[in-house]
C-alpha cells in the first residue's frame, strides 16, 4: 500500500523526464547526433565539476555553521540562525550580478576599500558565488538534525572518558552525516540546474548550453537529457553512500531535551569572525549593492523606484502572490513527498530507489524544462487538466515537481533518525502503521519536515522561469517584478523590490520555520 | 493534516477556475518587459475597452511555450523582442498572416514578406565605450577583432540580439566571413558577457573598455546615473555592425480573438504608441512618418545597412551552430 502511494506520488515527478524523452523521439536523429558529439561533453563535465566542488565546499561551511549555532554558546545565536539561512533567498542571478558589481574592477571594493580584484568570472567565481548562495541547504538540514540528536549518547561518551573531539568524531559525525550528504546533494542539484549565476559569471555548464541553444530544440533537448542523466547517476551514487552512512546510527531526542552545549572559550572571537565574514560575503555585500543602487536612484529622483516608496500599496499584489505561492507550495510539497520520504527512509529495494530518483530529477532540471513539461501534459491530458492550465494549482504542481526533492531530503533525514525501536514499542502496544507514523515518527521528524518546507518556501519565492510561463494571467510575484525591472535596466526599482523580497523571505522563514522549529525541538 | 489536503484539493481548483478566467480577453505573450510595455498595453485596453491578459517572459522562452501549446495556446498575439523567436514560430507554422493595411504602415525592410509579422520599434547595434578609457574608435565592426581593438571589445554570444547580428552578417557577407569573425573574437580573447545589461554595466565601471550592444540600454543606465562615463558609438555608413533590429508583433494562427488582436497591432503602430517608443524607450519608431527623440538620430537620415530584416528569422540554428563551433565562450 505504502509502496503504491509513494510510487503514485513519485510518478508526478517523472513528467519532465518523460517530456524530454518525448521531445527526443519527436526530433529523432539530430538529438542523437548532438548527444554523441564528443565536443558536447565539455558542458556536462563542467556541470559535474562545479556541482561537486560547490557541494564539498558547502558541506564544510554549512555543517560548521550548524554546529556553531546549535551546539555552542555562540553569542546572539538566534540572530545567527536567521542570518545564516537568508542567503538562500537571493535569486542566483541577483546574487551573481551584485557580487560581481561589488567585487569587480571599478566596483564597490575597488572604489570604497581601494582593493582592485581581477574580473569576477569563470570557475573560481562560480564556485565562490554559488557556495555563498547555497550553503544554507546544508546548514538548515544539519541544524535540524543536530537539534533532534539525543544528548544522552554524547553524555555517556563523555562520562566514559572520551575527549570532546572523540565525542564529535564517534558520536556526532555519524549521526549527522546523512544530513550533510542530503544537503550536499541538494546543493549539487541546485548548481547543475542553475542558469543565472553560471550565465553571468560565464562558466559554460549544461544549463548555459541549453539556454544558448533554446530555439535549436534538438540541441537543447540533447543537453537536457545529459543533465537528467548526470542527475540520475549522482542520485544513485548518493543513495549508495547514504546506505553506508545510515548504518552508522540513528537516534532522536525526546521533546524538551537538547544536545550538549559546548563552550567556545577562546574560540569565541574567531568563530564570530568567521560567521561574520560569511554573512558579509553572502548577504551584506549583495544587499549593500542593492541598497546603493536603490539609494542612488531615489536621490536622483528615479521615478519608478520613488513611486514604490511613495505608494507601498502597489507592493501588495506581488507580496501576496509571493507569499501565497511560497506557503502553499511548501505545504503541498511537504505533504506530497511524505509517503516517498517514508518509503525511502524505511525500506530498501526498487520502489524506494525509483521514487527517490524520480523526485530528485525534478530539481536537477532547469525550471524552464519543468514548465514546458507541465504545459505539454496539461494540454494533452484530460480536459480537466487543460482547464487547469495556467492556473494556480498547476503552477503549484510545477513548484512541487521542481523543488519536492528538497522536502524529500529533509523529511527522509528526519524520519530515518527516528529509532525503529520506538515504532516497534508502539506496535507491541497495538498501534497500527498510520497511527505509529502520526504519533511517533511525525512528531519526532517535525523539525526536519519544517526545514524542508522552509527550503521549498525560499526556493519558490525566488523562482522565475516556471512562474513566468505557468502563472495565472495577471499573477505577479516579487521575483517576476524584480526580473521585469532588471530586463529594462530599472536598477533602482529592481533593487528596492529585491530588498523587499529578502525582507519577506526573512519574515516568513522566521515565522513559519525557525520559530516553530524552536517550539518543536 | 488530512483535512488540510482535502481542503486544498477542493479549494485550489476552484480558485484556478476563477484566475484562469477572462476568456474573451486578448491574450498577449510579450517578450518585451512590463516596465516599458505594460503602460502602453494598459492604455490600449483602456482606450478600446478590449480586455487584455499579458504574459511577460523571454521571447525565446515564450516562443517555445507557444510551440509546446500548439493549437491550444491561449495566446492571441506574440510580441517579440527578437526576430529569432518570431522566425522560429513562423517556421513552426504558428503565425497567421496580418492585415495588409497594417503591414503597409511600416517600411518593407521592417516587416515579413509573407506578412506574418510587422516591426514595431527598432534597436540599433552600437559600440558602447568608456569615455575615460577610449579615445580611438573603430569605423567598422570588423575592426573589433584587429589591433588596437582586439580583445578589448565585449560581446554577449548567448544574447538574442548578438545572434541576430551574426545572422545578418551571414546573410550579407556569407557564412565564411561570419565564421571567421566569430573565430577571431574567440582567438583574440574578446571578453564575453551574459547580456547587454552586463556589458553596459561593465563598460561603465571600466572593467572592459568597449562592447557590442543594442543602443537603448545606455539610455536607461544614464537615466539612473547621468555621470556614467559611457557613450554609444555608431559604426559608419552601412556597416553591418550598425544593424537595426526590430521588435515585432504577430498574431497567432487559430486565434479566437482576431478582431481584438488586429486592433492591438494597429494600435502599436499608430502615432501615439510610436511616439511612446521614441520618448519612453529611446527606440526607433518604425511606422512611417514618426521620428525618434533626443540624441537618437531620425530613421530617414540614419544610414542603416540595407538589410531586409525578415531574413533574420530564418537560419538561427545555423548561427547557433557557428557560434558553438567558433569556440567563443558564450
Amino acid at each position: 500500500m505504502l509502496r503504491l502511494v509513494a510510487l503514485a506520488a513519485a510518478l508526478v515527478f517523472a513528467a519532465p523526464l518523460v517530456f524530454l524523452l518525448q521531445q527526443a523521439v519527436t526530433f529523432g536523429p539530430p538529438v542523437l547526433d548532438a548527444l554523441l558529439d564528443a565536443s558536447a561533453l565539455g558542458p556536462a563535465l563542467r556541470s559535474l565539476l562545479l556541482g561537486t566542488a560547490v557541494a564539498v565546499v558547502t558541506a564544510v561551511i554549512g555543517s560548521g555553521c550548524a554546529w556553531l549555532v546549535t551546539r555552542t554558546d555562540l553569542p546572539l545565536a538566534p540572530a545567527w540562525r536567521l542570518l545564516l539561512a537568508l542567503p538562500l533567498v537571493l535569486p542566483s542571478y541577483i546574487g551573481a550580478f551584485t557580487l560581481r558589481a561589488a567585487l569587480s574592477p571599478g566596483g564597490l571594493t575597488d572604489v570604497v576599500v581601494g582593493v582592485s580584484l581581477p574580473r569576477v568570472e569563470g570557475f573560481a567565481a562560480a564556485l565562490g558565488v554559488l557556495s555563498l548562495l547555497t550553503y544554507p541547504y546544508v546548514y538548515l538540514l544539519v541544524a535540524a538534525r543536530l537539534r533532534q540528536l539525543p544528548a544522552n549518547l554524547e553524555e555517556q561518551a563523555r562520562v566514559l572518558g572520551s575527549t570532546p573531539a572523540a565525542v564529535v568524531r564517534r558520536v556526532v559525525v555519524p549521526q549527522v552525516a546523512p544530513a550533510v550528504l542530503a544537503g550536499a546533494l541538494l546543493v549539487f542539484l541546485y548548481v547543475v540546474s542553475d542558469f543565472g549565476a553560471v550565465q553571468l559569471l560565464r562558466y559554460d555548464t549544461l544549463t548555459r548550453a541549453i539556454f544558448a541553444n533554446l530555439l535549436d530544440r534538438p540541441a537543447s533537448t540533447a543537453y537536457g537529457l545529459q543533465l537528467a542523466l548526470l542527475a540520475l547517476v549522482v542520485v544513485v551514487g548518493e543513495r549508495a553512500a547514504a546506505a553506508r552512512v545510515r548504518r552508522l546510527g540513528s537516534g532522536s531526542s525526546p521533546r524538551g531535551t537538547t544536545g550538549l552545549v559546548w563552550s567556545l572559550g577562546r574560540l569565541r572571537t574567531p568563530a564570530v569572525a568567521l560567521l561574520g565574514a560569511l554573512a558579509v560575503g553572502a548577504l551584506l555585500a549583495p544587499l549593500t549593492v542593492l541598497a546603493y543602487w536603490a539609494g542612488r536612484g531615489i536621490v536622483l529622483g528615479e521615478q519608478r523606484a520613488s513611486s514604490v516608496l511613495a505608494d507601498p500599496a502597489q507592493l501588495l499584489a506581488p507580496l501576496a502572490g509571493s507569499a501565497t505561492a511560497g506557503v502553499l507550495a511548501a505545504l503541498a510539497a511537504t505533504v506530497l513527498v511524505l509517503p516517498v520520504a517514508y518509503l525511502v527512509a524505511r525500506h530498501r529495494g526498487r520502489a524506494p530507489a525509483v521514487s527517490n530518483a524520480l523526485v530528485v530529477s525534478g530539481f536537477a532540471l532547469p525550471g524552464l524544462v519543468i514548465a514546458l513539461a507541465c504545459a505539454f501534459f496539461a494540454l494533452r491530458g484530460p480536459a480537466v487538466a487543460a482547464w487547469l492550465y495556467q492556473s494556480l494549482p498547476l503552477l503549484l504542481l510545477a513548484y512541487v515537481v521542481h523543488f519536492g526533492a528538497q522536502s524529500l531530503r529533509a523529511a527522509q533525514v528526519g524520519i530515518a533518525a527516528v529509532p525503529r525501536s520506538l515504532g516497534d514499542a508502539a506496535r507491541t502496544l497495538g498501534a497500527g502503521r498510520l497511527r505509529r507514523f502520526l504519533r511517533v515518527e511525525l512528531p519526532l521528524a517535525a523539525p526536519s519536515l519544517l526545514a524542508g518546507a522552509g527550503l521549498v518556501l525560499l526556493s519558490v519565492l525566488k523562482e522565475l522561469p516556471a512562474t513566468l510561463l505557468l502563472a495565472p494571467p495577471g499573477f505577479r510575484t516579487l521575483a517576476t517584478d524584480v526580473w521585469a525591472a532588471t530586463e529594462d535596466a530599472f536598477w533602482a526599482e529592481a533593487s528596492v523590490l529585491a530588498l523587499v523580497l529578502v525582507a519577506l523571505s526573512a519574515v516568513l522563514t522566521w515565522l513559519l520555520v525557525l520559530r516553530r522549529a524552536d517550539a518543536l525541538s | 493534516m488530512f483535512a488540510l489536503i482535502v481542503l486544498l484539493s477542493v479549494l485550489l481548483p476552484a480558485c484556478g477556475g476563477v484566475l484562469a478566467g477572462g476568456r474573451d480577453a486578448v491574450t498577449i505573450y510579450s517578450g518585451r518587459g512590463s516596465s516599458l510595455i505594460g503602460p502602453l498595453l494598459e492604455e490600449f485596453s483602456a482606450s478600446t475597452g478590449i480586455p487584455i491578459d499579458v504574459r511577460y517572459g523571454g521571447s525565446a522562452e515564450l516562443a517555445l511555450l507557444i510551440a509546446q501549446e500548439g493549437d491550444r495556446t491561449p495566446a492571441d498575439v506574440f510580441y517579440s523582442q527578437s526576430p529569432g523567436a518570431v522566425g522560429f514560430l513562423a517556421g513552426e507554422g504558428r503565425l497567421a498572416p496580418l492585415d495588409p493595411g497594417v503591414l503597409e504602415l511600416v517600411d518593407q525592410r521592417f516587416r515579413d514578406d509573407g506578412g506574418l509579422w510587422v516591426g514595431v520599434s527598432g534597436r540599433q547595434r552600437v559600440l558602447v565605450y568608456n569615455t575615460e578609457l577610449v579615445s580611438e574608435l573603430p569605423t567598422s565592426v570588423f575592426e573589433v577583432v584587429e589591433e588596437p581593438f582586439a580583445g578589448r571589445v565585449a560581446v554577449a554570444p548567448s544574447n538574442g540580439s548578438f545572434q541576430d547580428f551574426i545572422t545578418a552578417m551571414r546573410v550579407t557577407h556569407g557564412d565564411e566571413v561570419a565564421a571567421r569573425f566569430l573565430q577571431a573574437l574567440a582567438t583574440t580573447g574578446a571578453p564575453s558577457y551574459a547580456n547587454n545589461n552586463a556589458i553596459v554595466e561593465a563598460v561603465a565601471r571600466g572593467e572592459v573598455p568597449m562592447g557590442l550592444v543594442n543602443h537603448y540600454y545606455l539610455h536607461r543606465f544614464l537615466a539612473e546615473d547621468p555621470d556614467l562615463p559611457a557613450a554609444n558609438h555608431r559604426f559608419a555608413g552601412d556597416d553591418i555592425g550598425s544593424l537595426l533590429i526590430a521588435s515585432s508583433v504577430s498574431v497567432l494562427e487559430g486565434t479566437d480573438e482576431p478582431e481584438g488582436a488586429r486592433r492591438l497591432v494597429e494600435y502599436l503602430l499608430d502615432a501615439e504608441a510610436q511616439q511612446y517608443f521614441a520618448e519612453e524607450t529611446f527606440e526607433y519608431p518604425l511606422a512611417l512618418g514618426t521620428s525618434p527623440v533626443g540624441d537618437v538620430p531620425p530613421l530617414d537620415t540614419l544610414e542603416v545597412p540595407a538589410f531586409d530584416i525578415d531574413r533574420l528569422g530564418g537560419g538561427l540554428e545555423r548561427t547557433l551552430e557557428l557560434i558553438r563551433d567558433s569556440g567563443l565562450d558564450g
